[in-house]
């Protein structure tokens, strides 16, 4: 069949899959991002982080909901109610796996994620007439152990992204209110002083108050 | 449900280089477009960085050919790359300010099709978009040695990244210890506004009923 003649062209060329950038989507209430596995086994990695929240009273955020389906449909993996997580799977196969954000709430989020699909080429990679080199497995290890250095790197900067957010809106709350604080204070103090002059003035009866 | 059935060969078509031994594919995530509304990803990206991407629209019949529309915008809201009625493209740029950057997606209106759209992103950026080819056609090494070369591409890229970390946390540092001393700043003068507002309140209704007067 002609496309196993190219699977096999393309398992002596493919040894492993570079990474993709940390994205974000603003997730209304279901976002779903796709990511095409190669081979079975491959160790799926990632992580995301919930970086724009402006919750008006409450400190912590319930949460949104993480599931990742593999091509059959059922759920592989799933996280609910957080801000902000890292997983790590190994695909049972190969395929389109799905990889799902659900926002239980109304106001939108933006989360940040990252997802590397990663493999280390074993036996069943190569031709039968051609055999595995060492160096290549090795290689390949090495890369895997700094990608998920880069992952975690990823990870701790959404997470400073998230707690500049916060830290932003602390500073512009606090100016916000204490200025707005002392205007109003100033404006109902000298709403008084006006009620209480109208009630001594002249117009209005001296004998009544 | 969404379905998407995706041909293997196409991608593995557009992503295999090729080159001996390890050859990285580029992977990619893929989108669901809607037939109305727009899906859009963006990144945050610090001054100086090199943005690579490709996108390529797959549809499941080779009858109807979807078409889709591309915007991307800096932070400033500058238009870095649009197209309209486009089944693939590319683009290509190098961030000249910090901030996020956009890209946005949506379906033309005259598609054809009625599902959804898929849509294949390939965003790459910093060390990911280095061109090796050239590098490796320059210094005219290959195999083993320019794997070695990418890992050693890859721990500068890690050292980058933490360093900048490190002047982001001491900007954040910085930003919270004003935030400290405002705090308690606005507190005290709180109090003082306070109590100079009520004193004023009672001198001036004193001058008042005593101009009145009553006392």
């Amino acid at each position: 069949m002609e496309m196993k003649q190219i699977y096999v062209l393309a398992a002596l060329l493919l040894s492993f899959v570079a990474r993709i950038s940390s994205l974000s989507i603003t997730v209304n209430d279901v976002e779903c991002v796709y990511e095409y596995v190669f081979y079975e086994g491959d160790a799926i990695s990632g992580n995301f982080v919930v970086v724009d929240h402006d919750i008006f009273w409450g400190s912590d955020h319930p949460g949104i909901d993480f599931t990742v389906s593999s091509p059959g449909g059922n759920v592989v993996h799933n996280i609910k109610g957080t801000s902000g997580d890292k997983f790590e799977l190994k695909a049972p196969r190969s395929g389109m796996y799905k990889f799902c954000f659900h926002n239980p709430f109304s106001t939108p989020e933006t989360v940040s994620f990252y997802i590397h699909v990663g493999h280390i080429p074993n036996e069943h990679d190569v031709a039968k007439d051609e055999h595995l080199d060492p160096i290549n497995v090795k290689i390949a290890e090495l890369r895997e152990a700094l990608e998920s250095v880069t992952a975690e790197q990823k990870y701790l900067r959404a997470r400073d992204n998230r707690h500049r957010h916060t830290n932003e809106s602390t500073r512009k709350r606090v100016i916000g209110y204490t200025v707005g604080e002392y205007i109003l204070l100033a404006a109902v103090s000298s709403l008084q002083v006006l009620y209480i002059r109208r009630l001594f003035s002249k117009s209005v009866s001296y004998n009544r108050v | 449900m969404i379905t998407m059935k995706l041909p293997p060969f196409f991608a593995i078509l557009l992503c295999t280089s090729p080159f001996w031994g390890n050859a990285p594919v580029t992977e990619a995530i893929w989108l669901n477009l809607p037939p109305s509304g727009t899906k859009c990803v963006s990144e945050e990206l610090h001054n100086n960085v090199v943005v690579l991407a490709d996108y390529v629209v797959v549809s499941d019949d080779h009858s109807s050919a979807p078409t889709i529309s591309v915007k991307v915008s800096s932070p400033y809201g500058n238009n870095l790359h649009h197209k309209e009625n486009a089944t693939h493209g590319q683009f290509a740029f190098t961030t000249q300010e910090a901030g996020n950057y956009l890209a946005c997606f949506w379906a033309d209106a005259h598609s054809p099709s009625k599902a959804d759209v898929s849509v294949n992103l390939d965003w790459k950026t910093g060390i990911a978009a280095k061109d090796w080819e050239t590098v490796a056609r320059k210094e005219k090494i290959e195999g083993v040695e320019l794997e070695l070369k990418k890992l050693e591409g890859a721990v500068e890229a890690i050292h980058e990244n933490l360093l900048y970390l490190k002047s982001r946390e001491s900007e954040m540092r910085i930003v919270s210890e004003k935030t400290n001393s405002r705090v308690a700043w606005f507190s005290i003068m709180s109090l003082g506004v306070c109590i100079s507002v009520s004193v004023l309140q009672l001198w001036h209704l004193k001058r008042f009923f005593q101009k009145k007067k009553l006392i």
